[in-house]
């Protein structure tokens, strides 16, 4: 298959274009680049080509937005239809509504021209952008020997029409300037309006407008007189603000019309995600459920886990850090709950960052849970409570209870890696018997340092 | 033989609805039901019951939920008591219908039975602290804040703290006052002053916790 046009962000002298055409046509670079310079001296023929490509020809990182914007939750809404449609139920309407969702995808100007080819755009996103600065540099520097050419040139008696060329000159450089801007623009633009290039941007605008209509001015100037001129401009001005405010009202409209359209877009893409979200939790769950009903067991079991997964994904507390004890703690009692079949009860107050000292807390909870959900059964309380000076899990079950003295010496379970672990590294295990259950009380002194709490 | 308690089923969900009715036991008699906000302000109104299960989420009035009915019932809590019931774990919603004046909070995975005790104890007019809501005033209050007064708002007495800290762990309160050696009737006392606490402290911490979850 032959590679999509798309201009190219990390092999390009001035837009990428060549390096683009050069991949879509699988031609060597080098061979494109003399093509289009012997076009362009060909009456401009090639700077025009290079200028309509420039314009047309999405770049890979415009591919690859379009493609996580537009194409991902499709795909998954895609995903949703097609399980909606296997089970025999809804399928018009989930169809259709993804059918009409295609239609009213409409993409940035200047995109259609290519196919999404995903992975060789994420493959060119993923490519370092150094070259991008090289090219920079060896635009200036192929300006600068063609300005050193033109000296010489001179210097060797050649007499180059300067009062022409000089306002061409300045018009092209204006222009380019003006359109790489419209280029970034589109780039980052649409993807997110962040105010970061606006300064920056109004300024290389500005300096692209002054250098044309500098070199405009310059290049009329030849022909009518000084005096003529200051008419004439104000004659021009006049005519450009009669000729804005009629397409100001369009103008507006195109952008309201675009503002809306995004929006509309982003909702569309959060109701893909979450439709994608239930689909693959719930609907699943619900079949499995179904598929088991005779047994109890496994319907509480498959109740509890997907209400755990969908409770953390709809409330989880955004300020509770991944990976903490907290975050592990509810781990270890979801893996036991989900082993055992009994409900396990996690309770939190603060949270401390994980250290190898709380390493060993977590493994004893673990302990602490699983043994109480092996002997004992039922609910399963933990509790943790995490201050600047410590960290405490309290571990509680309704079950017949034990005394530790009872043990045989034998097993090894609770003395090793409850009471031995914790005492080795500086903690404490407790375990008693309530009277109505066992009660395991795990707790490990901070150093004077501080945590989050 | 005492009074059944007559109490107003307030949730969306029939099938939850009718699963709670025959859960609840003989003590407690079901005089109305409720799916939206206006029909549970309505019934609450006409019936004039003890207590009210009330659903955290519910569709109708302003989208305010179990807190809108609190609010539209502001008149009766004198003699009508709130015990939230929610299956959303969440401070948000708990904080927010405890603050609008519910008396208690249970989740709805709990059995028959445990409702049926709470129900009891708001009827009472006492409190109803699930571990998790004790989870939640703990993390709200601070851990080591401790009130020289009882009646300071903005604190946890060093004993409600303790009661608190029991029931996180999974105590109910005949446990915690077992394990206190204070009687049942006190556990009461500390828990429902942890809710008055909950209801009326413009602590600043609070404060913070609750803006934090977008609370208040």
């Amino acid at each position: 298959m032959r590679e999509p046009l798309i201009r190219s962000t990390e092999d390009r002298i001035i837009a990428g274009v060549c390096a683009g055409l050069a991949r879509h046509l699988n031609v060597s670079v080098g061979i494109v680049r003399v093509g289009m310079v012997v076009l362009a001296l060909a009456g401009g023929a090639g700077a025009l080509l290079y200028i309509w490509l420039w314009l047309l020809v999405p770049t890979a990182a415009d591919e690859a937005m379009a493609a996580q914007r537009a194409f991902n939750p499709r795909n998954i809404a895609e995903n949703f239809a097609r399980g909606f449609g296997a089970s025999g139920a809804g399928r018009d309407g989930t169809g259709r509504d993804v059918t009409a969702r295609d239609g009213s995808v409409s993409r940035p100007v200047g995109q259609p021209l290519t196919q999404p080819g995903a992975a060789a755009v994420q493959a060119e996103v993923a490519a370092p952008r150094l070259l991008q600065r090289g090219g920079k540099e060896i635009l200036i520097g192929a300006a600068l020997v063609l300005a050193g050419g033109a000296v010489v040139a001179q210097l060797a008696g050649i007499n180059l029409p300067w009062g022409t060329w000089l306002p061409v000159l300045a018009i092209a450089a204006g222009a380019v300037i003006a359109w790489m801007q419209l280029d970034d623009s589109r780039r980052s633009g649409l993807m997110d309006r962040a105010g970061a290039t606006g300064a920056q941007g109004a300024v290389r605008l500005l300096a692209g407008l002054v250098l044309v209509v500098a070199g405009i001015v310059t290049m009329v100037s030849g022909s009518i007189t000084w005096e003529a001129m200051w008419p004439t401009l104000f004659a021009s001005l006049a005519v450009l603000a009669g000729v804005l405010l009629v397409l100001a009202p369009w103008v507006l409209k195109y952008w309201r019309d675009l503002e809306t359209e995004r929006s509309g877009r982003i909702r569309e893409t959060e109701r893909a995600e979450i439709a994608a979200h239930l689909h693959d939790s719930v609907l699943q769950t619900l079949a499995l459920i179904q598929n088991r009903a005779g047994s109890e067991q496994d319907v509480t079991r498959l109740a509890r886990a997907q209400e755990r997964e969908l409770r953390e994904w709809l409330y989880r507390d955004k300020r509770q850090e991944e990976g903490n004890l907290v975050d592990r703690v509810k781990a270890v009692a979801a893996e036991i709950e989900d082993a055992y079949g009994h409900p396990v009860e996690v309770v939190a107050v603060g949270d401390a960052a994980m250290t190898d000292r709380h390493e060993v807390l977590v493994h004893a909870t673990r302990e602490a849970v699983q043994n109480a959900a092996k002997h004992a059964g039922g609910g399963i309380s933990v509790y943790v409570e995490c201050t600047p000076a410590r960290s405490e899990v309290f571990v509680r079950d309704r079950g017949p209870g034990f005394e530790l003295a009872s043990v045989p010496p034998d097993r090894m379970g609770v003395r090793e890696s409850l009471i031995g672990r914790m005492e080795r590294h500086g903690g404490e295990a407790r375990i008693r018997n309530t009277g109505s259950g066992t009660e395991v009380h795990l707790s490990l002194e901070h150093p004077q340092e501080g945590t989050a709490s | 033989m005492t009074e059944p308690i007559r109490v107003v089923v307030v949730d969306d969900h029939a099938i939850f609805r009718s699963g709670l009715k025959a859960d609840l036991d003989e003590r407690i008699e079901v005089v109305a039901e409720a799916a939206t906000v206006e029909q549970a302000i309505a019934a609450i109104h006409e019936q004039r019951p003890d207590v009210v299960l009330l659903d955290v989420h519910l569709p109708g009035g302003r989208g305010g939920g179990g807190a809108e009915v609190v609010a539209g019932c502001a008149a009766l809590l004198g003699e009508t008591k709130f015990l939230a019931l929610s299956v959303s774990d969440s401070a948000e919603d708990v904080v927010t219908v405890i603050r609008a004046g519910a008396r208690g909070y249970v989740t709805k995975t709990v059995s028959g039975a445990e409702i049926s005790d709470a129900v009891q104890r708001v009827a009472g007019g006492d409190a109803a602290f699930s571990p998790r809501l004790a989870g939640f005033v703990l993390d709200a209050f601070g851990t080591a804040a401790v009130a020289n007064v009882d009646d300071e708002l903005d604190k946890l007495s060093a004993r409600e703290l303790e009661v608190m800290r029991l029931i996180a762990r999974g105590y109910q309160y005949k446990e915690v006052a077992k394990e206190l050696f204070i009687s049942i009737k006190t556990v009461e006392t500390h828990v429902s002053s942890v809710l008055r606490k909950l209801q009326l402290s413009s602590r600043h911490e609070l404060t913070r916790w609750a803006v934090d979850r977008r609370i208040l």
